[in-house]
C-alpha cells in the first residue's frame, strides 16, 4: 500500500515508513467515520 | 504605543510603520495545504515575541468526515481536554474527552465539503503548559473544546492531523497577539 502524504510547510511528499508508523500509533485510520465526536 | 491623532493630510511612513508594528494582532506565517495530505506541519510559528496565538485553517475539505487534531513539535502524548457539543437534531449537550492522547483531538474538524480549525493557543513557546481554546464544528455537531498539554517544553512548530482520511486545500494561517 502506498503511504499517505505528509506536508511540512509548503513541501508535500510521501511519508517515510517511520513517519507512517508514528501516524498509525496515534489512532489515525484511512477509513471514514461518522459525525459523532467520540468517533475520534 | 501611545494613541496619535492625525491632524493633517500627510501620513508619514514612520506613522504607518509604527501602527503596523504595534497592531493588536500580527500575521506570522501561512501555509497552503496540498492535495490528500495526512498531516500538515507548520514550522517557525512560535517565538518569544508572542505568548498567545490565533490559528485558522479554512478553505479545505476532507476525504471523509474528520476531527482535526493539533499537536506541538514532536510530542505525541500528554494532551488533555474536554469537548462539549450538541447535535443539530438535539438541544441536549454531550461530551467527549482527551485524556493523555496524542494530540488535541478535537481542535477542529470537517467533512467532504468544508473544514475549519479556529483556535487560540497559549504559551507554546514558554516553559508553561500549552493551553487551547477552540471551536469544533461539523455539518451536524457544534461544540467548544478546551485543553492543556501537560509539559513545559518550548515549541516552535505544530502539526494538524485528521483522525481519519486526508485533507486537501485551504490555508493554515498563524497570528500572534501583541503582548504590550
Amino acid at each position: 500500500m502506498t503511504r499517505p502524504n505528509i506536508q511540512i510547510d509548503d513541501e508535500v511528499r510521501e511519508m517515510t515508513e517511520a513517519e507512517y508508523e508514528a501516524l498509525l500509533a496515534t489512532g489515525w485510520t484511512l477509513e471514514g467515520t461518522d459525525e459523532t465526536p467520540t468517533a475520534g | 504605543m501611545s494613541i496619535k491623532t492625525f491632524t493633517s493630510e500627510i501620513l508619514t511612513s514612520t506613522d504607518v510603520n509604527n501602527y503596523l508594528t504595534n497592531s493588536g494582532s500580527q500575521y506570522i506565517t501561512s501555509t497552503v495545504v496540498g492535495t490528500t495530505v495526512s498531516s500538515v506541519t507548520i514550522t517557525g510559528a512560535f517565538s518569544g515575541v508572542w505568548d498567545s496565538y490565533k490559528i485558522i485553517y479554512s478553505g479545505g475539505v476532507g476525504s471523509t468526515s474528520f476531527h482535526l487534531g493539533l499537536s506541538l513539535g514532536s510530542t505525541a502524548t500528554g494532551y488533555y481536554g474536554g469537548l462539549i457539543y450538541n447535535n443539530a437534531a438535539s438541544a441536549t449537550p454531550a461530551g467527549a474527552l482527551d485524556s493523555n492522547t496524542a494530540s488535541f483531538t478535537f481542535a477542529g474538524g470537517g467533512n467532504t465539503t468544508q473544514a475549519l480549525l479556529n483556535c487560540d493557543l497559549h504559551n507554546p513557546f514558554l516553559a508553561r503548559y500549552t493551553l487551547i481554546n477552540a471551536s469544533n464544528l461539523s455539518f451536524t455537531n457544534y461544540g467548544t473544546y478546551n485543553g492543556a498539554l501537560g509539559n513545559t517544553t518550548s515549541y516552535t512548530a505544530f502539526t494538524l492531523t485528521p483522525n481519519s482520511g486526508t485533507i486537501t486545500g485551504g490555508t493554515v494561517t498563524v497570528y500572534g497577539y501583541r503582548k504590550a
